[in-house]
């Protein structure tokens, strides 16, 4: 049954790795220049809590030269759920097509059948998550080195949350096309409801996963180590007595603590509600477990359906 | 033992009975033909013997088993209606196939089949003409050596000669395996070669069934001056009755000798018994009527 699965699902096999290789063709050269870019302007020694004037000049530099660039590969994260889509077509077009009549009645079982075919798309989604990670995060950092990874940019393409997407989006698709049986529609419903919760992840849920940290400090002095590279939820000044003070709207949000707020009242005190950059790990992991399980959990009620309903 | 054996079976698809009361039974080494109108329930009740569906009422089982017995898998082959094959697939690895998932493929009969057929192996299957494509169908259901096979509408979408043709190799595997068939058709034509029993479908019921030479020896086409039926009525089953002005045509199904100065008695074909059983004859009298 094997070589009958991989031989049903090879050219979707094929459409992701093409894919992913066209993905590295521009990846690998714009990389090694980004990668160059960042050793000739030394910035290794520029990543600490305080950089130097010429540090921060240098760095300033190297992200204005790379910041489309930068922009262009946040739209990856689209990549797991359009794999995840394409790996669950197969199995969609063969029983759009009855296809399965010819095999359920050879001498195998539907579980077999299933688990097989289910089994390489899963696999196969593993794989391509992995790679895209792999491509992704060497790509980018020079960048996180400089600015951390905990940026919803940065954060849902690195790491093992890539896996749960393509999971997710593969259960996802899977499911709403053996309960509707036609698959370019399922396929594309499956995947808006894919980015659907994507969105509602990065914007609602992600920052509810843990609980943040709350810091304080005074307005003229550093911010904690812990708020380096961190993702700040909320950040007020307030003057000495705790009441909060005027402040200017892009000092209250935005991935790092802003260092150069220009309502920074003088004698008072800073405040941050923050992800620091040590909450990373946990939330990938919660992150990765609701998606992945849920994407398995939809896949196996899928393969429940068919066993059970499908003629 | 009985290849296929229904106790009051039925299928529904939200209201709507499919099958209905359906209670037959199939002998081993015979090769019956299912017969009805498009809708009468021979796909579903195909479906239902090879475990594709699961039934809503009553009970079936093939060679003695349910079909949804894993160990019936190998023992019944299946070629469905419009021959679904994978499309993307060469003829090869349409065989590759077979021979992966059936453990009992016999690799030698598939190719000698392929090649006195005049198959392409390396032609994908989408390309082929629809009487070889059939063909595939067919050479995958045999050379996985199944002691019962059903063919759903197989010669359905087949131009008179592949149909023929189709039916040829059928009919040879058959006398070189000796396999139970159970193929339905809403053709007529060309199965009483093919056959030897008959079950009729109309209306989600069965309506008829038996080995055909009985079934054709059993009925009597009756003329005489026009009449009631009403005293054949009583002796014999008036499958359809025919009227024109002076004479009256009746179809029976005849319980014992029909012994009747007042009729003429003829035989009848097996097309035409069944063409009254599915109604279309019914509709008859109707149509020359209109046509007066």
């Amino acid at each position: 049954m094997i070589w009958v699965g991989w031989r049903q699902q090879r050219a979707e096999a094929a459409i992701v790795a093409a894919m992913l290789a066209g993905l590295a063709v521009v990846l690998l050269p714009t990389g090694l220049n980004v990668a160059s870019a960042f050793d000739a302007g030394h910035l290794a020694s520029c990543t600490g809590a305080r950089p130097s004037q010429s540090c921060q000049q240098a760095v300033d530099q190297f992200l204005v030269r790379f910041n489309g660039l930068g922009g262009l590969i946040a739209w990856l994260t689209l990549l797991p759920g359009l794999v995840g889509t394409v790996l669950a077509a197969p199995l969609l077009v063969s029983l759009e097509q009855g296809t399965q009549r010819l095999d359920w009645t050879q001498s195998i079982t539907r579980r077999r059948w299933l688990v097989t075919k289910l089994g390489l798309a899963a696999a196969a989604a593993v794989v391509a998550a992995g790679v895209l990670v792999l491509l992704v995060t060497w790509w980018r950092m020079p960048f996180v080195r400089l600015q951390g990874r905990m940026d919803n940019s940065v954060f849902d393409s690195e790491g093992t949350v890539v896996l749960g997407y393509t999971l997710f989006a593969l259960g996802l698709c899977t499911l709403v096309g053996v309960l509707w049986r036609r698959a370019v529609p399922a396929l594309m419903v499956g995947f808006a409801g894919y980015f659907a919760v994507r969105i509602l992840f990065d914007t609602v849920v992600r920052q509810h996963l843990l609980s943040p940290l709350q810091a304080t400090w005074r307005a003229d002095g550093p911010a904690p180590a812990s708020a380096q590279h961190a993702w700040v939820l909320r950040q007020f000044p307030s003057d000495r007595l705790g009441h909060l003070a005027p402040f200017d709207i892009s000092c209250a949000h935005g991935p790092a603590i802003a260092t150069n707020c220009p309502s920074k009242p003088v004698g008072g005190y800073m405040h941050a509600v923050y992800h620091p950059a040590s909450h990373f790990w946990p939330l990938q992991g919660i992150e990765t477990a609701i998606f992945g399980g849920v994407g398995l959990a939809m896949l196996a009620f899928a393969a429940w359906w068919v066993h059970e309903r499908v003629s | 033992m009985s290849a296929i054996s229904t106790q009051g079976l039925g299928k529904r698809y939200g209201s709507k009975w499919a099958l209905r009361d359906c209670t037959i039974e199939v002998p081993e080494g015979s090769v019956t033909a299912l017969v009805g109108p498009n809708g009468a329930g021979k796909t579903t009740l195909l479906q239902l013997a090879v475990g594709l569906t699961r039934p809503s009422a009553g009970d079936v089982t093939v060679l003695g088993l349910s079909p949804r017995d894993p160990a019936l898998l190998a023992r019944v082959g299946f070629v469905g209606q419009e021959h679904p094959l994978h499309r993307g697939f060469t003829v090869a690895e349409t065989l590759k196939l077979g021979r992966k998932l059936n453990p009992g493929w016999d690799d030698a009969l598939a190719h000698e089949r392929v090649q006195r057929l005049d198959l392409p192996l390396d032609r994908t299957v989408g390309r082929l003409s629809g009487g070889q494509r059939a063909q595939v169908a067919l050479t995958v259901a045999v050379a996985k050596r199944p002691e019962l096979l059903l063919l759903d509408e197989p010669v359905a979408s087949l131009d008179p000669l592949a149909r023929r043709e189709f039916l040829n190799s059928l009919m040879e595997a058959v006398s070189e395996t000796g396999l139970t068939v159970i193929l339905s058709s809403h053709i007529v034509a060309e199965l009483e070669r093919v056959c030897d029993h008959l079950v009729i479908l109309a209306e989600a019921r069965a309506e008829l069934a038996g080995p055909i030479d009985e079934i054709v020896a059993g009925h009597r086409l009756l003329t005489g001056p026009r009449t009631e039926a009403t005293a054949v009525a009583r002796m014999h089953d008036v499958i359809r009755e025919r009227h024109t002005e002076r004479q009256t045509t009746l179809l029976v199904r005849a319980n014992g000798h029909v012994y009747d100065a007042d009729w003429e008695l003829h035989e009848v074909d097996l097309e035409e018994i069944v063409l009254a059983y599915l109604g279309y004859g019914a509709s008859r009298p109707l149509a020359e009527a209109v046509a007066r």
